[in-house]
């Protein structure tokens, strides 16, 4: 009993440190914290088209549909790197419908950045005063989401994707 | 005569009634800036390393505090601007976890560890005076 009582506090000691471990080799990264939208409806929006000032589209449109929300600026490099793996996904995917949302970006810039690099997109909308992001709770760019056929967000990317990105957290939820 | 002194009675009004109206401008402004301060004191910066929204002048960071004064100046609460902030961005944005069912074990377990090692200390002492 009392070897016990002497080496229980050891014991309750190398528990803690082994949970702290598992914790630590769980690969958490801080910069990329989970979305609150995860398993929720799109949030609320409405958007004009960046070509067409009488073109509007909101999240109502996209009530069971699978789509994925790419949020991107003319000005932010990672978004550039990204870009081509839109046209692969489109290439893969023809069915799928996969929306730009152009962030407090100038219109001619975005033109031209979708001239020179390809427009994958099936629409793209203008977020001029970042409040389309903010009801996506985005704080960086780029930021992409993906819906599943009933319209639940499933997938949150933040950082530009990559093949790995499409293969682990896209793919699988593609129907 | 009596005019002037009507006159001189209603400036002395009019002077009163600015300076009620400025103070009572200046300790909203007040107030509203203390409740500035302690809800982006609250706030993580999420591009930032382990940074409050109030510290941080990362675009990020300022985009939250305009939004945040902006509701402070419509006349919404802190409690309610804090959720409106967590709805869009997780608990992750809060510096101080909630205390609820999720986090219940990041709460008390510093207390339980605290009465194990009281409980441990408590019967080693009595231990040792048996053994006197």
């Amino acid at each position: 009993m009392n070897k016990i009582l002497l080496y229980s506090p050891l014991a309750i000691f190398l528990v803690i440190i082994f949970f702290l471990l598992v914790f630590l080799i769980q690969d958490k990264d801080a910069n990329k914290p989970p979305s609150p939208f995860i398993n929720k409806d799109l949030p609320n929006f409405d958007v004009i088209s960046l070509f067409n000032n009488e073109d509007k589209f909101s999240n109502n449109d996209f009530k069971d549909k699978q789509v994925i929300i790419n949020f991107f600026a003319s000005w932010c490099i990672p978004c550039k790197a990204e870009h081509p793996l839109f046209d692969y996904l489109k290439k893969n995917n023809p069915n799928l419908i996969i929306i730009g949302i152009n962030h407090k970006d100038k219109f001619e810039d975005a033109k031209n950045f979708l001239e020179i690099n390809g427009n994958p997109y099936s629409f793209v909308g203008i977020d001029l005063d970042g409040k389309v992001a903010l009801e996506f709770g985005v704080f960086g760019l780029p930021e992409t989401f993906l819906t599943n056929r009933k319209g639940k967000i499933v997938s949150k990317i933040t950082g530009p994707i990559t093949k790995k990105i499409i293969k682990n957290e896209i793919n699988p939820y593609l129907q | 005569m009596k005019l002037t002194h009507i006159f001189s009675n209603k400036i002395k009004l009019i002077v009163l009634f600015s300076i009620i109206f400025k103070s009572s401008i200046v300790f909203s402004d007040q107030n509203i800036e203390k409740e500035f301060k302690d809800i982006t004191s609250k706030l993580r910066c999420m591009t930032c390393q382990n940074q409050t929204i109030y510290d941080s002048e990362a675009d990020f960071s300022i985009n939250i505090k305009k939004i945040i004064r902006q509701k402070l100046n419509s006349g919404e609460n802190e409690k309610k601007i804090i959720q409106f902030i967590e709805e869009r961005y997780g608990e992750y944005i809060l510096f101080e976890p909630k205390f609820d069912k999720k986090n219940i074990f990041l709460w008390t377990f510093p207390f339980i560890i605290l009465c194990l090692s009281l409980v441990f200390l408590f019967i080693r002492i009595k231990g040792n005076k048996d053994s006197k």
